[in-house]
């Protein structure tokens, strides 16, 4: 090829890419990408999220699309593993040229957030809650609070009410690891001591000695920071004679409904339920018995983009990553029965429920913010 | 009290994991192949013997079926895979590759037919336990430890006493004069496979009822069976039984003394260490295959 020739291709090529971002409109349909563990031991969670974003498009196309525009969703199996999301995320970016993607879990997250900002493409986290995607990327957007806005509400109360003696339980993962580190400075800048922490790793099933090691130094609470294999621990908890009363933040909620975990707390990102016709359409649509709290959060998040598009569109403006994040800071609000979330940074702001185990309910014992709970 | 319970917890762990290492030991040393998949069996049993018992069938027979099951998928991939290869002349590493592959897709099998999810059995008397000189156990723990016993006794006497055991160990020991003598070593390997198969899922059922199933987790588990069968000597039954109790009680017990997240590193420590000063393992052997 002449050097003619090759100046023509690149400029063909750079008009190719620099169209992409409005041809999605002119292609007939927005396409949105989601990057999720669809396989792996994090599969469990990257399903019932893949059902709650496939039935906020479903929803949106049922009732006539994007301004008459169809939606249409691409999912991505990012395994769990953030290796594979890098090339996931490639794929999606050059591949299906989406303006905006949802992402799972805090290493995955963390591993596309530069890819994010140098594509400037919007990634939205429905549920990942490392405090390091606080400055990830200024693409991405997180629609939960993080580990640390938890641990404060959570730190503050367990001095007041449960006790200044602490161990602590916690997966060697970003999550489990900023929920340690949260924790454990809120904790000791409120006057109470860490006795023990002992680390267990995501997959793991056996946990009776790391359980008995906490047991054994008798502290009067232990904050336990894992988001996998909860009834497992539950059980061998159940094991373990005067295992101590524990508390634990969002991720904690499926310890509810044990004889062992009787008398827990947990902090609660406050997640509602979508109204009676919605969440019916999604137990008819998925043979589900529940809409789980990451459905409800996956679906909230893809209306929140959704959303942004319909702005950006009526606005006249081309889908881009920067426009939808734009919009998205524009809007601010997104309130709706699921959660009322206010954009002022890239972190939702959202209310924090202290929630006990009694019985059959969980009780909200108070309710505050992390700016509150300084 | 605490290093008590925690070397208690250890030995029925060591157990388990010894079962996973004798019927791993028993296959590799006859046939030579490192018969990684052996873990992808473990983990199938598991599974079969949850979705039995969903459906209601009592537990034994529920777990005498993984066993059968886990016997004939060791079979056909011993009948279908390993003798084709070895007939092709595939070398011990292509082996061991199309092994891995068996493995892969074995543990991708489970996570699609049955579930990804992190499961546990619906047996109410799987929480019941018992104390005994102030040592806790849970009935599942109990069962694995008269069961790892039990079954690693059997092999012993099996292989030293049988016809079919003698006739294992004249193949392990010398495959080409077992040829000549028309000792069919192939159909040798196909029942050998069908007994190591169908002795994983022994704990590859229990461990499951005790903590949970797991479809990724299986190949640590063969993983710490390799080091003890390694650190057992070749070849040793007994070894391999016993180290693995070694190894699993060390690796509860250092938790007491260090972060849980140096238990594996202070197991892997020790292997290496051992091995230094005692290359041929626990149990002095030549370094060959024989049993």
């Amino acid at each position: 090829m002449t050097l003619t020739g090759t100046l023509r291709a690149l400029f063909a090529g750079t008009m190719m890419v620099a169209a992409s971002g409005w041809a999605m409109a002119a292609d007939g349909e927005l396409v949105l990408g989601a990057l999720l563990p669809l396989t792996g031991p994090a599969a469990p969670i990257g399903i019932e999220e893949q059902q709650g974003v496939q039935f906020a498009i479903d929803q949106v196309n049922a009732k006539g699309g994007l301004n008459g525009v169809p939606v249409r969703i691409v999912f991505d199996d990012s395994q769990g593993k953030p290796d594979q999301a890098v090339l996931a995320f490639n794929r999606m970016a050059d591949l299906q040229d989406v303006p905006a993607m949802i992402t799972a879990f805090s290493s995955i997250s963390l591993a596309i957030a530069p890819l994010a900002t140098r594509r400037e493409l919007l990634v939205v986290n429905p549920a990942a809650q490392t405090d390091k995607l606080e400055n990830a990327s200024p693409y991405l957007l997180n629609t939960i609070p993080l580990v640390k806005d938890e641990a404060q509400v959570l730190a503050k109360y367990a001095t007041a009410n449960i006790g200044k003696n602490a161990a602590i339980v916690y997966e060697n993962a970003a999550a489990g690891i900023d929920g340690r580190d949260d924790f454990k400075k809120y904790f000791e800048a409120a006057g109470g001591k860490i006795l023990a922490e002992e680390p267990v790793e995501f997959g793991q099933t056996n946990y009776r000695s790391s359980l008995l090691k906490v047991a054994s130094v008798k502290p009067d609470f232990v904050y336990i920071a894992i988001t996998q294999s909860h009834e497992t621990m539950a059980d061998q908890v159940g094991q373990v004679p005067g295992f101590p009363v524990a508390i634990g933040n969002t991720f904690s909620r499926p310890f509810f409904g044990y004889a062992s975990t009787e008398g827990w707390y947990q902090t609660a990102i406050q997640s509602g339920y979508p109204d009676d016709a919605t969440l019916e359409a999604f137990k008819t649509q998925f043979d589900a018995e529940d809409m789980g709290f990451f459905a409800r959060e996956y679906f909230n998040a893809t209306n929140i983009i959704i959303e942004a598009a319909r702005l950006v569109t009526k606005d006249g403006a081309s889908l881009t990553g920067t426009t939808l994040r734009d919009a998205i800071f524009k809007i601010k609000d997104f309130n709706s029965p699921i959660a009322d979330i206010r954009f002022d940074t890239n972190t939702a702001s959202r209310p924090v429920e202290i929630q006990q185990y009694k019985g059959k309910e969980r009780k909200v014992i108070t309710t505050s913010t992390a700016s509150s709970a300084q | 009290m605490l290093y008590v319970q925690l070397i208690a917890d250890g030995v029925v762990t060591g157990c388990a994991i010894g079962l996973v290492a004798v019927s791993f030991a028993y296959f590799y040393a006859t046939t030579g192949i490192f018969h990684v998949a052996h873990a992808g069996i473990y983990t199938l049993c598991g599974y079969i013997a949850w979705y039995l018992t969903g459906l209601g069938i009592p537990f034994i027979l529920a777990l005498i079926a993984s066993i059968l099951c886990g016997a004939l998928v060791g079979m056909f991939v011993q009948v279908t895979l390993y003798q084709t290869l070895e007939n092709k002349g595939a070398s011990p590493l292509v082996k061991l590759i199309a092994s891995i592959g068996v493995l892969t897709t074995l543990q991708n099998i489970v996570a699609i037919f049955f579930t990804p999810n992190i499961v546990q059995f619906d047996l109410p008397w799987r929480l019941n336990s018992l104390t005994i000189g102030g040592v806790w156990f849970s009935v599942p723990q109990i069962l694995i430890l008269l069961s790892s016993v039990g079954l690693f006794a059997a092999v012993v006497l099996f292989s030293k006493y049988s016809k079919l055991g003698k006739r294992i160990r004249a193949v392990a020991s010398n495959p080409g004069l077992a040829e000549i003598t028309h000792l069919n070593p192939q159909r040798v390997f196909v029942y050998v496979i069908a007994i190591s198969s169908g002795l994983v899922a022994v704990p590859g059922v229990l461990v499951g009822v005790d903590q949970a199933l797991q479809p990724y987790t299986s190949l640590i588990i063969l993983l710490t069976a390799v080091i003890a069968m390694i650190a057992g000597g070749i070849g040793s039954l007994g070894g391999a039984f016993v180290m693995s109790i070694v190894l699993a009680v060390i690796q509860s017990l250092s938790v007491a003394f260090v972060s849980g997240r140096w238990s594996i590193a202070v197991v892997f420590a020790i292997f290496v260490l051992f091995i230094l000063i005692r290359p041929e393992g626990l149990v002095r052997r030549k370094f060959s295959r024989a049993i």
